[in-house]
């Protein structure tokens, strides 16, 4: 126990922390007009999130590998199950009723498949096209799944554990070519099939948001507007017109950066974003041992940067609007949850000796 | 357990972490410079666009001016009404929300739609006026659902009411929804697109005065349009009261007695030039312009045959007939081709320029002096004096007693008429004039039109001896009790001498008092001066003429000029019915019965 605290990185930890509860006072401003305490909720969730996370640690290494491959498959499952019986909620199946409570399935589909790419990684050389089909089918799968549902945002963001993937491992040159022209390839191809107006319209109205103020770039205006207004020192806390005064959509989520921008400025953002780099910063100064360690921590933090990226230039209007939380910050227990889970395991890994047989 | 710690001092990073970290370090002072751009280098643009976003400066309309009678009864005042308003950057679905519209109105979708596309200038946050006074049902239905529709609004404003409903409709005009056209040339007078704006009548001519100046409420509001908190509110200003010189009770009278026949009548004061009474039939419902006006609404007042919204009194142009003669009977003295001791000799008719000129008693008058001629509108006596006479020289003392001319009525949209010359009928018709016609203008015939109006301001130029009354319908201008501005009464002094009218009163006194046309419009004690004219609508010599004048169309107009008392003169009366047949038997009388009841209640 006493190795435990000695090796346990309380900074880090108390950066976490701190990020958590910066959300749960940005979710208290947000939902200050909603009938539904948000941020109370959010708190509970928290708490459970701590717990679960520390749970984590207290998990083997050894054992969550192992644990991967079988939770991947039952997610999977469910997933499935989800696309023809799920209840639609918000025109999305991403929900599962338990009783009292509503568990976002998709969101826990990053531990495990974080895991399971991480292993992959340890256990091949570079990147050739056969290891590419292998990565790109694991991957893929949860990813047109969760597509289906239709959930673009965590879709989105799982499928950068491929581009991590390429990043950390020395790629053969024409896998670059035949990925670059079959993404051209396939996106031209997913405008004119599996898109849906409305998603096609959020692109437009993030290349050309002023001509579509009254529908999809009205978000991204409204989001701007709040930001820039928030000028150096904010508005104050509870005193953002553009969040008390409801013109920022979806702001207790997707949009709770305006919030901060709004209500604390530039040295509000400025705050947040130091906490986010110390705990990026932290996670990544870890010895490249090229085991399978090494690459969960560095995929799933590059996953949660990946995610921060996305969320915070959607807010700005330097991202199509995706749906896609803040992590830690926004409301939302699911996200929250799987990401504290990945979290402690990160926290584990990092103290654990130099191992290279998972 | 736990034996290496593989947390890293920065000393002795390796490569990845290196480079993870030197990526981080990029990529969060780019995010820094990012914010920085957005939220203060651009923090003015968007702090003004934050404003904008929940500030709204919504007008408030001014109650119109009131009119009033000479006596301070109201003609015209205010009411609240509930208008259901559309503003447009509320709504997300503008088809829908106008298709909720139609269903609650029970108007066509195409017809609002074409409202929301006459705004289409103006910024999304303007409430577009759908429909005004709304019933109480339609207020509640769509206030209940302020939730889900937060597009539309329901407005409390003042809006026009007539309490006396069609009373002096023509006197009053109409308030209506300012044009398009309008709107372009009246932008800088604050006016905009759904504004009220009077549109005939005084409310027209008293415009400027009546409508009052605008409020407006400084507002927070929300992102559904819900207002939050009144930052600043300035009042409309009521517009200006109008009192006019119309009495009233006369006015009611008048329309009573006249309300089975088609025509005016009006009755001014020879004190002033005001008018007392005006009335022209047939009229209309002023409230119906009053809101939004349907379309269909207007069309069947616009194409109704019997043109209700003329204003006969001002834009009705007939022949002046018999009541010509006054002026012929005063040009021929003026210009010494007659005296009182002039005889003419009436058979009935007389041949000049290879013509027969009838007149109306084809057995003839016998032996006529001019008091006899005007006494029984004998029209030889006329024919012989016009042959004597230039029709330029008999369009000259016409003009000057102001017929073919604009009375200057403070009234919009008066008339001319014609009183015509060798130069007029050369311009016109590009025809030389032939003598024959002025045979016919001597006694109001062949080109001649005049307005009710006109014939109204000659008789009481005859009645005052040359002095011609400005006629006009405004008293003063009031805010509150202060009067603004004062009408002050004007005569024009014209250079006959007083000698000749004496002579024509003679003559006019003689139609009513001593057994004349006019003998009808008697009324002992008040020795009324009149003059009778009915004109032919179709020749008497029309072979089928008294087979036609069964027919109403057909029968003449029936005019009755005449003032009261003959010394002293007060009142001149102007009555015209259109189709009314002999003038002595339907204008006289109803003459007769108007000056009973101004006297009486004196």
């Amino acid at each position: 126990m006493n190795d435990f605290f000695r090796f346990f990185d309380k900074t880090t930890a108390v950066v976490l922390l701190l990020i958590c509860l910066v959300g749960i006072l940005l979710i208290a401003s947000a939902s200050s007009t909603s009938p539904t305490s948000h941020h109370l909720r959010q708190a509970v969730f928290l708490l459970v999130a701590l717990g679960a996370g520390f749970a984590a640690m207290k998990f083997k290494t050894e054992t969550a590998f192992r644990l991967a491959l079988p939770a991947y498959l039952l997610l999977m499952a469910m997933l499935v199950i989800q696309i023809f019986a799920g209840r639609v909620v918000a025109g999305t199946r991403s929900w599962l009723r338990l009783g009292f409570i509503s568990i976002q399935v998709s969101e826990f589909v990053k531990i495990p498949l974080a895991l399971m790419v991480a292993r992959y990684l340890a256990r091949t050389r570079d990147i050739g096209g056969r290891e590419f089909l292998r990565l790109g089918a694991m991957v893929g799968l949860p990813v047109v799944l969760i597509g289906l549902q239709p959930d673009m945002g965590v879709a989105f963001i799982l499928s950068s554990l491929l581009l991590g993937a390429l990043i950390l491992k020395r790629v053969r040159l024409y896998v670059v070519v035949a990925l670059l022209l079959s993404i051209t390839a396939g996106s031209v191809l997913v405008w004119h099939t599996v898109l849906k107006p409305y998603q096609k319209s959020r692109v437009i109205s993030f290349l050309n948001p002023g001509k579509f103020s009254q529908s999809s770039g009205y978000q991204i205006i409204q989001s701007r507007i709040a930001v820039g207004s928030g000028g150096l020192a904010g508005k104050g806390y509870m005193r953002g017109s553009q969040s008390q005064l409801e013109f920022l959509p979806t702001r207790h989520t997707d949009f709770i950066v305006s919030v901060l921008g709004e209500e604390f400025g530039f040295v509000g953002v400025s705050l947040l974003l130091f906490l986010y780099f110390l705990l990026f910063a932290r996670q990544m100064r870890f010895r490249s041992t090229g085991d399978a360690q090494f690459y969960f921590v560095y995929l799933f933090t590059g996953l949660i940067l990946f995610q921060f990226l996305v969320n915070v230039l959607m807010a700005i209007g330097y991202f199509p609007v995706l749906g896609v939380p803040l992590p830690f910050v926004s409301y939302g227990g699911s996200s929250l949850l799987s990401f504290m889970i990945g979290e402690g395991l990160i926290f584990r890994m990092r103290m654990n000796p130099f191992v290279n047989e998972y | 357990m736990y034996i290496d710690r593989r947390q890293l001092s920065v000393r002795d990073m390796d490569r990845s972490a290196r480079i993870a970290t030197a990526g981080l370090i990029l990529l969060f002072s780019a995010l820094l410079f990012v914010f920085w751009n957005i939220q203060v280098i651009h923090h003015g643009h968007y702090g003004d666009l934050a404003q904008q976003n929940i500030y709204r400066r919504i007008p408030t309309r001014a109650p119109r001016g009131l009119i009033r009678d000479r006596h301070g009864r109201v003609l015209a005042g205010n009411r609240l009404d509930f208008g259901l308003f559309l503003v447009r950057e509320n709504s997300r679905d503008l088809d829908a929300s106008i298709q909720f519209a139609a269903e609650v109105l029970g108007i066509s979708a195409e017809r609002i739609k074409r409202r929301v596309e006459a705004y289409r200038s103006y910024p999304g946050a303007f409430p577009i006026p759908i429909r005004r006074n709304l019933g109480l049902h339609q207020v509640v239905t769509v206030r209940s659902r302020s939730d889900t529709l937060p597009e539309f609004e329901v407005s409390v404003e003042p809006r026009r009411d007539y309490p006396l409903g069609n009373t002096a409709a023509h006197v009053m005009g109409y308030v209506s929804e300012i044009t398009e056209a309008e709107l372009k040339e009246r932008t800088q007078q604050g006016y905009a697109q759904g504004d009220a704006v009077g549109k005939r009548g005084v409310e027209k001519q008293y415009e400027p005065a009546l409508r009052g100046t605008k409020g407006t409420r400084l507002v927070i509001r929300d992102n559904l349009g819900v207002i939050r908190q009144l930052v600043e509110e300035k009042e409309p200003v009521p517009g200006d009261n109008v009192r006019l010189t119309l009495d009233l009770p006369l006015q009611l009278f008048v329309e009573s007695e006249f309300k089975d026949y088609t025509g005016a009548v009006a009755v001014a004061d020879l004190a002033t030039g005001g008018i007392l009474a005006m009335v022209s039939n047939p009229d209309f419902d002023p409230d119906t312009f009053t809101g939004i006006l349907d379309p269909q609404t207007w069309e069947s007042l616009v194409k109704d045959p019997r043109r209700p919204l003329q204003d006969r009194f001002i834009r009705g142009r007939y022949s002046p007939g018999s009541v010509f003669k006054l002026v012929m009977a005063l040009a021929g003295l003026e210009e010494g081709l007659i005296t009182a001791r002039t005889v003419v000799n009436c058979t009935g008719a007389v041949r000049i320029y290879d013509r027969d000129f009838h007149c109306w008693r084809s057995w003839g008058h016998g032996r006529v002096s001019l008091y006899d001629a005007l006494k029984d509108s004998c029209n030889v006596y006329f024919y012989l004096l016009g042959r004597r006479m230039d029709i330029d020289v008999i369009a000259g003392y016409a003009g000057a007693l102001g017929l073919g001319e604009k009375t200057g009525i403070d009234l919009p949209g008066e008339a001319t008429g014609i009183m015509p010359t060798r130069f007029w009928k050369r311009r016109q018709l590009d025809r030389p004039w032939y003598p024959g016609e002025t045979i016919s203008v001597s006694i109001g015939g062949g080109w001649v039109t005049v307005t009710p109006a006109q014939v109204l301001q000659m008789v009481s130029t005859v009645a005052l001896r040359g002095r011609c009354p400005r006629l006009h319908l405004l008293d003063r201008i009031e805010r509150g009790e202060e009067a603004l501005y004062r009408f002050a009464p004007s005569f024009r002094k014209l250079p006959i001498s007083a000698e000749h009218f004496e002579m024509v009163v003679e003559g006019m006194f003689r139609v009513v008092n001593e057994e004349g046309t006019g003998r009808a419009a008697r009324v002992p004690g008040l020795d009324i001066c009149g003059k009778t004219g009915t004109q032919q609508v179709i020749s008497k010599e029309n072979p089928r003429y008294n087979e036609l004048v069964k027919q109403k169309r057909f029968r003449p107009h029936a005019w009755f000029v005449s003032f009261a008392p003959r010394a002293n003169p007060r009142y001149a009366m102007v009555v015209l019915v259109e189709h009314g047949g002999d003038a002595g038997e339907i204008a006289a009388p109803l003459a007769a019965r108007i000056y009973r009841r101004i006297f009486a209640n004196e």
